[in-house]
């Protein structure tokens, strides 16, 4: 027999996972939720750190961050040259790792500890070891490159090696977050279609064009769909190398948002600049979601 | 009564009284929070104030803190009138005005208002009252290798730093003539020096930091002037051109610049006098007994050596209780009479000390301290900073702007800073 409560009309059943699901909640609530909204409240007014007025401005701080040609001409596509740049030649790199870690050889356990490292550093540990190694005057692998007669690249002062650096230092650190996930779906993978494609004298090729990346692509594009939401928001690599320098040139969504809030005690402003990172962040997760699922239904 | 229960009155009556006088002891100490950043000067300072500390019975805690979330949340303390994190707390010219109204008056401080003319200004409130009192005078200043230059052949003009620079590479005695910050926040240290001393500023007129003067003449931004252009052309040349600098200066915080100059890679820099101590110590310094200080070599429309000078501080909350402001402020009276203490807070950082009337003893002892009087005070000094809301936005534009200009054609600088110059205007017009 149901029992049913009178007042909120929930079975014993629903109020059991109501109270399993509880803590959970309230702990998204009070540090998701509220500081989002807290967040939003602050974008509509204009509250600066050192002298909180909050006066009510409606759209106004959107209005500036969207006409800013900082923001629209640089800010948005170095984001987005990072976000593709990085997610593409990580799961590259990633992809061409798991596939080398799924094939036995001596030694594999050790190499694949080695191959994690980079994951269990601190991003900002990362990045001021990079920063260091390639500094002008002291750097490890300038004063390599120096040796080898690749001298004179302004490697943190100029913009695009700055970039590349700052891309580079990112695939580093996400390179063996995509290796160990599909390694471990390269290891779920049935060998039965396998065996029958060696049978019919496939080459490796064939057989990795045809029926690893075809079963590997719901793993594959749920990854994507992750460190792509996850690279819009890089902060800690473009700060500690560049610091969006030089003059601007390599800033990025976050850091954006970071100096107006923080450097310029901003608040409003960066919480509306926060805003719209969010918009764009779900206007392309849309996107990338509506082509995880076709893509899952395809391989089904 | 047996034994037994004798002894174990006994500790019931020890333990009872043990708890007690802990228990007032607990009571008697005050326990008071210091924030502050690790900077060489700061940690000098910090010693004095923990040595009065013991005395005056007071537990003092040392909350050291990145510079680069130092000032968001100590604002953020501030401004959301919390007082459990921070009672003591470093304060800076630059962001003296903003926090003014936040902080304690400290008037009341025995010598808190024994300072140079015009250095507590930043930090008054509207009615002329200080709410910090100094820990140093911060300023820049030429260190040069002594062992490389003799004091007759300084370099007393742009040309000069140039030629001696030139000279010295030439000859393989360093790598580079000049280091020194560059990227933003160390703006002081290469294209400011230079600008104060070719007879400019970012505002006209130069060297005015009273605001309704600045809002009655228009804040007219200097950035593209003939004097602001000349700076970053003698800058573009350094780099780019007669490469007396590394072309990856743009990017040096001071701790680069040091670091190349304490390696004895360069034969000049220009950095805090704070870091005097650090440069003649032999156990980070390569060049430790060969640093010696110069005043600033002036650009081609100078009408003569600009220091700036700039105190640092301490500040109190306005939130703290009573007794926890009160024996804050003990302490820091403690700090400015202790004359010893400064002394060796001078001999250990280079740092002056921050009650002028210690001063005089160094006069007489100190030759090292005679000079730097000379150097840095004799001249007329610049305050290193605006004072309103917008001054970090305003020094983010104007460095992001020099480094474009540094890092695109020669030809193309007037036009590189003139194209910032409707940003810094507003930048300061948006606080009238």
């Amino acid at each position: 027999m149901i029992v049913r409560s009178t007042k909120l009309g929930l079975d014993e059943k629903e109020r059991f996972m109501l109270f399993l699901i509880a803590p959970a909640a309230i702990v998204l609530a009070c540090f998701e939720i509220i500081p989002i909204l807290i967040g939003m409240n602050a974008s509509f007014r204009d509250w600066s750190l050192v002298n909180p007025q909050r006066t009510w401005v409606g759209l106004k701080q959107y209005v500036a961050v969207f006409t800013d040609p900082v923001f629209l001409k640089i800010v948005l596509p170095n984001t987005f040259l990072l976000m593709t740049a990085s997610v593409g030649l990580s799961l590259a790199f990633g992809l061409a790792l798991a596939s080398l870690l799924n094939r036995p050889f001596f030694g594999r356990a050790v190499v694949r500890t080695i191959i994690l490292l980079p994951l269990t550093i601190a991003p900002v540990i990362t990045a001021t070891m990079i920063r260091w190694s390639f500094n002008d005057q002291f750097g490890v692998i300038t004063n390599f490159l120096s040796y080898l007669g690749l001298a004179d690249i302004g490697w943190l002062s100029d913009r695009w090696p700055s970039f590349a650096l700052v891309i580079m230092t990112d695939i580093w650190i996400w390179t063996p977050w995509f290796t160990i996930i599909l390694l471990a779906a390269l290891q779920g993978l049935p060998p039965e279609p396998f065996e029958a494609a060696r049978i019919d004298a496939a080459t490796p090729w064939c057989i990795f064009r045809r029926i690893t990346m075809p079963m590997l692509r719901p793993v594959i594009i749920v990854c994507v769909l992750i460190r792509a939401i996850d690279a819009f928001r890089t902060f800690d690599q473009v700060w500690i190398l560049t610091g969006g320098g030089p003059a601007r040139s390599t800033e990025v969504f976050s850091v954006y948002t970071y100096v107006l809030a923080f450097v310029d005690l901003d608040i409003g402003r960066g919480a509306a600049a926060a805003g719209v990172g969010a918009i764009i962040m779900l206007f392309v997760g849309g996107v990338l979601y509506k082509l995880v699922n076709r893509s899952v239904e395809v391989s089904r | 009564m047996g034994m037994e229960n004798k002894l174990a009155r006994a500790l019931l009556i020890g333990g009872a009284f043990g708890a007690v006088c802990s228990s007032t002891a607990a009571q008697a100490e005050t326990a008071l929070s210091i924030c502050y950043i690790n900077h060489p000067v700061q940690v000098a300072n910090v010693a004095i104030l923990q040595k009065w500390a013991i005395k005056q019975g007071v537990k003092l805690t040392k909350t050291v803190t990145s510079y680069t979330v130092y000032l968001p949340k100590i604002t953020q303390m501030l401004t959301s009138g919390t007082n459990d994190q921070c009672d003591i707390i470093w304060n800076n010219d630059d962001w003296g005005q903003d926090l003014a109204h936040y902080l304690e008056r400290l008037d009341d401080v025995p010598n808190a208002r024994k300072v140079e003319v015009g250095q507590l200004e930043p930090f008054h409130t509207a009615d002329g009252k200080t709410t910090a009192v100094s820990m140093t005078t911060t300023a820049g200043i030429l260190f040069y290798r002594t062992d490389l230059i003799p004091e007759a052949e300084l370099p007393k003009t742009w040309d000069d730093l140039v030629k001696i620079s030139q000279t010295l590479q030439s000859e393989k005695k360093v790598k580079w003539g000049y280091v020194g910050g560059m990227s933003y926040t160390n703006t002081f240290f290469s294209f400011w020096w230079t600008l104060w001393n070719n007879n400019c500023d970012i505002y006209a007129p130069a060297y005015e930091r009273d605001n309704k003067k600045l809002a009655a003449d228009g804040w007219k931004p200097m950035i593209y002037s003939p004097c602001q252009v000349q700076t970053a052309e003698f800058w573009w040349d350094a780099l780019n051109g007669k490469k007396i600098s590394p072309l990856g200066m743009t990017t040096y915080s001071r701790d680069e610049a040091n670091a190349i100059f304490q390696a004895g890679d360069a034969a000049f820099t220009v950095a805090d006098t704070t870091f005097l101590g650090t440069f003649n110590n032999p156990e980070r310094s390569s060049v430790a007994g060969k640093v010696g200080i110069a005043p600033f070599p002036v650009g081609p429309m100078s009408d003569g050596v600009r220091t700036w000078i700039d105190v640092w501080g301490w500040s109190i909350p306005k939130t703290l209780p009573s007794d926890r402001k009160t024996a804050a402020k003990k302490l820091l009276g403690a700090m400015l009479g202790d004359s010893d203490g400064q002394i060796e807070q001078w001999k250990q950082t280079g740092a002056p000390p921050p009650n002028t009337d210690v001063w005089p003893t160094l006069e007489k002892n100190d030759l090292t301290w005679r000079r730097l009087r000379m150097i840095l005070f004799k001249p007329d000094h610049v305050h290193a900073a605006y004072y309103f809301r917008n001054w970090a936005t305003v020094h983010k534009v104007y460095s992001d702007t020099l480094i474009r200009a540094m890092k695109g054609k020669r030809e193309d600088i007037a036009a590189t800073l003139k194209a910032s110059s409707d940003a810094i205007r507003a930048g300061a017009v948006a606080n009238d």
